[in-house]
């Protein structure tokens, strides 16, 4: 059988899905925890490195502001030189406003700093400039410190520089081990993520198997909705009710089939034997005639039965086979009653039609079909005397067609099987020339191949037989 | 009158070519599709009986050729499918009547004899005479040895397509289709005791009967033979 969906793309699967998502969730929510801790890491790192540099600074200003007007610069670089003790790795330079040196320590060449800088009067953390210079990098300040104005001293220009390379070094480790740590921890929430899947399809998996393992021998077993997760409690109650469907419809066809053989092999086994009896000895000629006219007669019953059991069978293969025009209603059941008149007439029963309804769109041979069926239905059950009533109702959404004749009840438990074939309500009834059990399944298809429904409903008084047709289908 | 039927099915075949040469035409008999093609375009025929399903070439394609050869001969197909597009098709390509199996031969006369009579010349006289019954067709009045009979518009209606054919078996379906335009299988009862009905008006008090009932068949309306 050529597959019927190729073409159509198959949606990603849900452990695909549900893992993507969780590893994007899982990386997002790690990179954005490591940005902090970096961001923070940073921070600290500058705050510490603004410390130092201040209290270097303050060591370098020391002197610079002892010092007075004209003081001698061999004294003072002596002086500055021994200014910083206790630090490693800091470096400070010293110039006046004019940019000559005063004061240059070993280390990294800060006159450029200290000349391009804007000078601040205090070393703030968040505004300490980064360089590199010979391999190394360097975090730094400039500042600017005004002389001993009782002393009448000159502003200083004072650029103050560490050696970072230490913090960077571990900021630069603690990021690979960060960058590892999310990767480790992505693949254990993937794989974590894949697993839950997994295991929370299993009761999928079983429902499945135990779907797959239905057989059409077996169609009244159903799946407990009792035993599944609640998510797929409404899944296993449609399908119970899809697998009712199926088996209440397997079990039509199979005993529709039993039906089929029951209904021909009485007739057939007559004819059988009817012609063995006839053939045993030589009879007249007005005999076998006798004999051809009885078999005739039930081979046309057959044939109507077979017809009966074709039409049905094309009605309900093919419903939408029908040939809508607009059909009258009221001028439809008036040529039916013409039709029944001398029927009627001959049992004493009279045919009114009561009520009205504008034309539908139906196919109207079947619908005059599924009418006369139910005509002649009514016909044969009415008592003399006594009338069978058509009435015509319709409102927005449909158009209703009763049959009622009074008659004998038609016991509760018979109503619901009236249409199914080959039902009778009185098993003797079967071989009194009243059709083969075929009408009201007949009535049903026709209506039901309209978008409609029948209906059956008696009393002690009253019968009698609804068709309900949508007004648009 | 000189038909063709084209059947497959050996014993349809036999009781169709039987039962039309009984009753009075020259029946030609194709198995197969081939010999029915190449007979239907070769011979003149009257009509032309054709089953759909045959092995070799179906019914729709020699309908076509003789449609497409512009001979006009009226076509009858046999049908096993009573489907709607079956019929519509079948039509379509020109045939002029269809006849789903199974069929009562009754049947297959009644409408042969409809098609033939289609191509002579329209018969419509005003007055039907059979016997001392006698039918007014403009006024619609029916008359049995002088006496006006009553009749309702249908059991009039019933009667001038019996007299009108007269001699002819009718079966109970044509009859129903004819009358009442009831074109499928209802309660055939119901022609029964219509005819039944008909009768009591037009024979119960007259001689001859012309009403008989044909077992298994149908009816007919004709006078005996005057000798």
């Amino acid at each position: 059988m050529p597959n019927r969906f190729t073409g159509t793309r198959r949606p990603a699967s849900l452990a695909l899905r549900v893992t993507a998502l969780v590893g994007m969730a899982t990386t997002l929510v790690f990179l954005a925890f490591s940005w902090i801790i970096v961001r923070s890491l940073e921070h600290h790192f500058a705050e510490q490195d603004a410390g130092e540099l201040r209290a270097v600074a303050d060591a370098v200003i020391k002197p610079l502001r002892e010092a007075g007007r004209g003081v001698d610069g061999a004294l003072l670089r002596r002086q500055l030189a021994g200014a910083v003790t206790g630090h490693h790795g800091v470096f400070y330079y010293v110039a006046d406003t004019a940019g000559n040196t005063v004061y240059a320590g070993q280390g990294p060449n800060l006159s450029p700093i200290a000349a391009g800088g804007q000078p601040t009067a205090r070393i703030d953390a968040r505004e300490l400039a980064t360089w590199q210079e010979g391999g190394k990098s360097y975090r730094g300040a400039v500042l600017r410190v005004d002389g001993n104005a009782g002393l009448s001293g000159d502003p200083y220009i004072v650029a103050v520089a560490m050696d970072i390379d230490l913090h960077l070094s571990f900021l630069e480790e603690f990021k690979r081990m960060l960058w590892w740590a999310t990767c480790i921890v992505l693949c254990i929430a993937l794989l974590v993520a894949w697993l839950a899947v997994q295991w929370g399809h299993r009761p999928i998996r079983k429902v499945n198997a135990r779907i797959r393992a239905i057989r059409s021998s077996q169609l009244d077993v159903r799946l407990n909705p009792r035993e599944v997760p609640i998510e797929l409690a409404e899944l296993v109650a449609s399908f119970n009710d899809m697998l009712g469907r199926i088996e209440d419809g397997f079990a039509q066809l199979s005993n529709f089939s039993a039906d089929i053989a029951h209904e021909l092999r009485t007739p057939v086994t007559n004819l059988t034997t009817q012609t063995q009896v006839a053939l045993g000895q030589s009879r007249s000629a007005g005999e076998y005639r006798e004999i051809l006219y009885s078999n005739l007669e039930e081979f046309e019953r057959m044939g109507r039965m077979i017809g009966d059991m074709l039409f049905l069978a094309q009605t309900e293969n093919d419903p939408h086979n029908l040939h809508r025009v607009e059909v009258e209603l009221g001028e439809t059941v008036k040529g039916l009653f013409d039709y029944f008149e001398a029927l009627a007439e001959d049992r004493n029963v009279s045919l009114h039609l009561q009520g009205r309804a504008g034309s539908i769109a139906a196919d109207r041979e079947m619908l005059r079909r599924a009418l006369s069926n139910l005509l002649s239905n009514a016909i044969r059950h009415t008592p003399h005397g006594a009338a069978v009533t058509v009435r015509l109702s319709q409102d927005e959404e449909r158009t209703v067609v009763s049959v009622e004749n009074p008659g004998k009840k038609i016991p509760d438990e018979d109503l619901p099987r009236l249409f199914d074939r080959f039902y009778r309500v009185d098993p003797s009834r079967q071989r009194k020339g009243e059709g083969a059990g075929l009408g009201l399944a007949i009535v049903k298809s026709i209506v039901e191949a309209h978008g409609g429904e029948v209906r059956a409903a008696s009393d002690d008084a009253l019968t009698r037989f609804d068709v309900v047709l949508p007004r648009t289908s | 009158m000189k038909l063709l039927v084209v059947e497959d099915e050996n014993k349809t075949a036999d009781y169709v070519r039987q039962g039309l040469m009984e009753a009075g035409f020259m029946v030609d008999l194709a198995r197969n599709g081939l010999d029915g093609h190449h007979l239907a375009m070769s011979e003149a025929y009257d009509l032309v009986i054709l089953d759909v399903m045959l092995p070799d070439v179906d019914g729709w394609r020699i309908v076509q050729s003789l449609r497409e050869a512009g001979q006009q001969v009226p076509v009858l197909f046999l049908t096993a499918r009573g489907g709607v597009d079956d019929r519509v098709k079948g039509l379509e390509l020109g045939a002029d009547d269809y006849l789903v199996k199974p069929f009562a031969f009754s049947e297959l006369l009644a409408r042969v004899r409809t098609l033939l009579r289609r191509g002579s010349a329209p018969n419509h006289p005003d007055r039907i005479q059979i016997a001392d019954l006698v039918l007014d067709l403009p006024r619609r009045r029916a008359t049995r040895a002088g006496h006006r009979i009553n009749l309702t518009s249908k059991e009039f209606a019933l009667l001038e397509l019996l007299a009108r054919r007269q001699g002819e078996v009718l079966p109970r379906s044509l009859i129903a289709s004819q009358v009442w335009d009831m074109n499928f299988d209802s309660d055939s009862n119901v022609i029964d005791v219509a005819i039944r009905r008909l009768r009591a008006k037009i024979d119960d008090a007259f001689e001859p009967k012309l009403i008989h009932t044909v077992r298994g068949m149908g009816y007919t309306l004709d006078a005996p033979d005057a000798e």
